[in-house]
């Protein structure tokens, strides 16, 4: 039994190689991308909206809700990332159930991928909100001293996010496995249930958590306040 | 090894494509739609608030309209009610003397029908005085009477006056001494020839050429009558009763207005009292 999927190699010519992570991340992308299109195409913005079109949006805008809860700022900027986030990671997890089918998410490389996005992501938007100077200044707060653990406590958060993920998304499918071998029946389905709820929970707190370092560096709005509060 | 360094930065850049994608086929366009959507309904709004405006203006021109045409209704009623009135007043006035003047009218015809009434009752009752005494003389019409009658009307040929001589003198001139003797009664000749020697008597000049014509005569009621020309000489009793009737008559008129004058004084009497 393998439990991780960069191990499956699909195909490999020289240094290039595609594995089941490569794979299955691609499988989805193609879905999302297709099933997004074929929603999209078709979409009005008056008379009665289509099914699809309702969850779309629907899931869209609450998406959007909870970025503008977490953040306090406009969520337009911030929901193609962390929207991504959580819709890959989600249907990734929720593919899990259909047979054969090998989550990427339960790959250490991807969860770290994602958190090495979130990693980059952070400063990005800070620096787009607040500019250079003002984002590595909070690095010295509240003194100077405060630097190195600012740093470690930056890239421990980031590797918090990609163990977290990829602890929980690969017990759940080692769970199975396990469970198939002792009871083959009916108990792997509950786990699988419970699998599908742990995977979203874990999609949701990946994004969520995210959104929260993203905001924290780019409190453009709270500044502000403070400095009318000041004045 | 569990970190693939090869797989993860795929990974990275596969997560990358898709944001890019999802990005282009998913949270733009839904996002679009959602804000285009968010304005036409802001739209519709906005425009659904200009119409109710629109309506309250309307109804509020309405009512103020209903309450115009509410007076004006009220001010024409008033008119009609007040025209119609005057209207009936009118009428009334209108009827009341059309039923004075009919009233008058038939008073006045009543009034008339009495007195014509009277008029031809004085009249009759006046005919019928006169035609009893004929009736009276007629029947007592003899021949004393007639001899009675005879001496009178010589009397009074021998008494004519000058004028009335003359004026019968004309007479026969024109008549070429023609004279008419009428008389009620059957004329005996000795008396003719009395008469014819009394008028020769008279007129001596034209004594040869006078002619007397003898008829009888039953409408002069114990009567006699020269005529000669036109003018005449008579006596008769027809003339007297003549006399008394147009006398009765004015009697009876005088009654009458008498009457008249003094119902009317009453009247007023009463009224005054």
């Amino acid at each position: 039994m393998t439990i991780n999927p960069d191990e499956i190699i699909l195909f490999q010519m020289g240094w290039f190689k595609i594995n089941a992570t490569i794979f299955y991340t691609w499988l989805i992308i193609i879905f999302m991308t297709l099933g997004s299109w074929l929603v999209t195409r078709k979409m009005t913005s008056e008379g009665p909206l289509s099914r699809w079109q309702n969850l779309f949006e629907v899931v869209i805008e609450v998406i959007n809700k909870q970025i503008r809860e977490v953040s306090r700022q406009d969520p337009g900027p911030y929901l193609p990332f962390v929207g991504t986030l959580f819709l890959y990671i989600a249907i990734s997890n929720i593919l899990a159930i259909v047979p054969g089918y090998v989550p990427p998410t339960g790959s250490l490389s991807t969860t770290a991928a994602l958190a090495i996005s979130v990693f980059i992501a952070v400063p990005a938007f800070g620096i787009a909100a607040r500019g250079v100077a003002k984002y590595f200044k909070q690095y010295l707060q509240p003194t100077f001293f405060m630097l190195p653990f600012n740093i470690i406590g930056e890239l421990s958060r980031t590797l918090a996010l990609a163990v977290r993920l990829y602890g929980n998304v690969m017990s759940g499918t080692v769970i199975v496995a396990i469970l198939i071998t002792i009871t083959p029946l009916i108990f792997p389905i509950v786990m699988q249930v419970l699998g599908l709820l742990t995977g979203l929970i874990q999609a949701y707190i990946f994004a969520i958590l995210a959104m929260v370092y993203i905001a924290s560096a780019s409190r453009v709005q709270q500044e502000m306040e403070q400095k009318r509060e000041q004045q | 090894m569990i970190i693939d360094w090869y797989t993860i930065i795929f990974q990275i850049i596969n997560f990358l494509i898709l944001v890019f994608l999802l990005r282009k086929f998913l949270y733009g366009p839904i996002v679009k739609m959602m804000e285009e959507r968010e304005r036409k309904i802001i739209e519709r709004e906005e425009e659904a608030e200009a119409f109710k405006k629109e309506a309250e203006e309307e109804v509020e021109a309405y009512s103020r309209k209903n309450v115009e045409l509410e007076q004006q209704k009220e001010e024409i009623m008033d008119k009609a009610r007040s025209a119609a009135e005057e209207e009936k007043n009118e009428l009334l006035n209108e009827a009341r003397s059309e039923v004075d003047q009919t009233r008058r009218r038939w008073e006045e015809a009543l009034e008339r029908e009495k007195e014509s009434f009277i008029v031809e009752l004085r009249r009759r009752i006046s005919l019928q005085a006169c035609s009893l005494a004929r009736h009276c003389l007629e029947d007592l019409a003899d021949a004393r009477l007639e001899e009675l009658i005879w001496k009178h009307f010589m009397t009074k040929v021998d008494e004519l006056a000058e004028e009335d001589r003359r004026e019968l003198e004309k007479g026969l001139k024109d008549d070429q001494y023609k004279l008419n003797l009428l008389s009620a009664f059957d004329a005996d000749d000795s008396k003719i020839k009395d008469l014819k020697k009394r008028l020769e008597e008279i007129y001596p000049d034209s004594a040869e050429e006078l002619e007397l014509k003898y008829k009888k005569d039953s409408e002069l009621i114990c009567g006699l009558e020269i005529e000669a020309g036109g003018y005449r000489v008579s006596w008769n009793i027809d003339s007297y009763l003549e006399g008394m009737e147009s006398d009765i008559l004015k009697e009876l008129n005088q009654t009458g207005s008498e009457e008249e004058d003094g119902e009317e004084p009453a009247v007023d009497q009463s009224e005054d009292s």
